[in-house]
């Protein structure tokens, strides 16, 4: 069957209609990027109220035992912070492609929507991309919107200390830019191939959301010391993640076969 | 000339046989009916024809595409009304069918002008804009029978097309029904609404996993008659009579009066030279006149007998 983009142009625009009318799906969208702003935001802005030197350089040795004596321990602290939460922000392109696919695919299943969508010549390649397009578009948006948000609420917080901005970096605007949209396909692709075999749009959303977890480990071996972030290692994260977007798109397309949806799920 | 032909068409989920070696050919401009109790294959048969499922053997051609060809091809000539409406709740009802234009590319203002003639036509006038998550049963199934109408298919496969519609309602499905066969479109439906069968089908097959009969209704009727035999002494010796018959009659015996329900297969004259052969002195012979849905029971029924 051969490829045709308006057809999966056209999944992609019912499913940004149903997305717009869903309340209970966007707050869900949106309380993420909140928390993954508004968190970093309070802790500089914490830290800046009580600037105390002493306890800032005891706690920036631990993380570099070779910092310069005359370096400014609460900028070397703000900075690490905002290096880290590079890695929990890579939560929300995840997570927000999980929480729109899973309604898009398992919810076909759940609302019977599935079997005249299938009578329609719509191929396997097309449904993929259309409903892809239709939550990867969105998460990659409101991941670029909240880091706008990010930059402008920390730079405002910190400018009394700092004097200039802190963000953007190079490290963050390729991580956005680049290592961000990978996560987001990978966010998608779990959720696309975990709905194609489960019957609930709730199911599919837990099982998927189970990938943040080696992303959290990888924060918490941060936050420990054991991990030292940076552009090279952010890299070599989303060039696994692109690997794995690869393998997922291929296995999402072969789980979309009719006949082993119609006959399991109809 | 056919527009589907079916041919030795089979399929299998694992060890479960859904349906067995199905032939039967449907015209352009034909309603064709398709029966069976719950279970016996008909959602299977029109998933197979419609390409949402492979057969396991066997094939099909449909309106000039084979089954196990251009799959593109076979589903933008075919309409498909599925048992569920599966219509999206939050969409409104312009949503929905805008929705399936654009997947037949075919999103212009004139095939929109059609959809809401249709939606005219069958009541849902005005309510292009509402959700259809507001819509009642019989709303949303001629909302999904519109859809499955937009791209104007040459053949339309209708799962229950009335079930859940007001009498009024289900008399404009059925005209319009009538309509599509008259501009050529063949329409197979599937139904249990017996009286629907008899007034729209030209053509009737009943499965049950397997083709049971297919014929029109006069034929059917025919093929699996109940015949009284009023005989000389007692019927139910005359009944033993019959048992070298193949395939196996049942009869009953009241006094004088033998009631024989036909086989498939079996006419009344076969069951007449066996009772002569049998020295049974008959005085009468009198064919019953019987519903469809007499004829559709004693076939699925039949079947049973037969598959023990």
């Amino acid at each position: 069957m051969s490829f045709r983009l308006h057809r999966a142009l056209a999944v992609s625009w019912k499913e940004a209609l149903d997305l717009r009318k869903n309340p209970g799906l966007l707050a869900s969208m949106l309380a993420l990027p909140a928390v993954l702003v508004l968190v970093p935001t309070g802790v500089v802005w914490a830290w800046l109220r009580n600037p105390d030197a002493v306890t800032f350089r005891s706690m920036a040795l631990y993380y570099d035992p070779t910092l310069p004596l005359n370096a400014d321990p609460v900028r070397f602290m703000i900075d690490k912070l905002v290096l880290d939460w590079f890695g929990v922000f890579l939560l929300m392109p995840v997570f927000v492609p999980i929480l729109i696919s899973s309604q898009s695919v398992a919810g076909e299943k759940e609302r019977r929507t599935l079997e005249p969508l299938l009578a329609a010549p719509v191929s396997a390649a097309e449904l993929v991309l259309g409903k892809s397009l239709a939550s990867v578009v969105p998460a990659v948006a409101i991941t670029w919107l909240s880091f706008a948000a990010f930059v402008a609420a920390v730079d405002a917080v910190a400018w009394p200390l700092v004097h200039g901005p802190v963000l953007p970096n190079g490290m963050w605007l390729f991580g956005v830019g680049v290592v961000a949209p990978l996560f987001a396909f990978l966010g998608n692709g779990l959720a696309v191939l975990v709905s194609a075999r489960v019957g609930e749009a709730r199911l599919a959303q837990q099982l998927s959301a189970l990938v943040v977890l080696p992303l959290m480990g990888l924060v918490g071996g941060q936050l420990a010391g054991w991990i030292r972030a940076g552009a090279g290692y952010y890299a070599v994260q989303g060039a696994v993640v692109l690997v794995l977007d690869i393998l997922l798109i291929q296995a999402s397309v072969r789980l979309f076969d009719r006949e082993r949806l119609v006959s399991r799920w109809t | 000339m056919s527009r589907i032909e079916v041919r030795s068409l089979s399929k299998h989920f694992g060890p479960r046989t859904a349906v067995e070696g199905l032939d039967f050919d449907v015209g352009e401009g034909e309603v064709f009916g398709l029966l069976g109790p719950n279970g016996a294959g008909k959602t299977t048969t029109v998933r197979m024809l419609t390409g949402l499922l492979r057969p396991s053997s066997g094939g099909a051609t449909v309106c000039g595409v084979a089954l196990d060809g251009d799959g593109e091809a076979l589903r933008s000539r075919v309409g498909l009304l599925t048992e569920q409406p599966g219509l999206y709740d939050r969409l409104t009802a312009r949503e929905n069918l805008r929705f399936f234009l654009k997947l037949h590319h075919r999103d212009t203002k004139q095939a929109w002008e059609a959809a809401r003639r249709w939606m005219h036509r069958f009541g849902l006038g005005g309510r292009e804009d509402d959700r259809c998550g507001t819509f009642s049963k019989g709303m949303r199934q001629k909302l999904a029978l519109i859809r499955a109408l937009l791209h104007e298919p040459q053949a339309l496969f209708l799962d229950e097309p009335t079930s859940g519609l007001d009498p009024e309602s289900a008399r404009a499905v059925r005209e319009a029904v009538g309509e599509l066969a008259a501009e050529g479109r063949t329409v197979v439906l599937c139904s249990h609404n017996m009286g629907e069968v008899e007034r729209l089908c030209a053509r009737v097959a009943v499965v049950k996993g397997r083709l049971l009969a297919v014929g029109t209704v006069p034929e059917l009727r025919r093929q699996t008659g109940v015949v009284e035999v009023h005989v000389e002494g007692s019927a139910g010796a005359a009944g033993e009579a019959l048992g070298p018959i193949v395939p196996p009659c049942v009869w009953v015996a009241e006094a004088h009066v033998l009631r024989v329900t036909l086989a498939a297969g079996v006419s009344i004259p076969d069951v007449v030279a066996l009772l002569v052969q049998a020295r049974v002195r008959i005085h009468a012979v009198l064919p019953a006149q019987r519903a469809l849905e007499d004829v559709y029971l004693e076939l699925t029924r039949g079947s049973e007998t037969e598959a023990t």
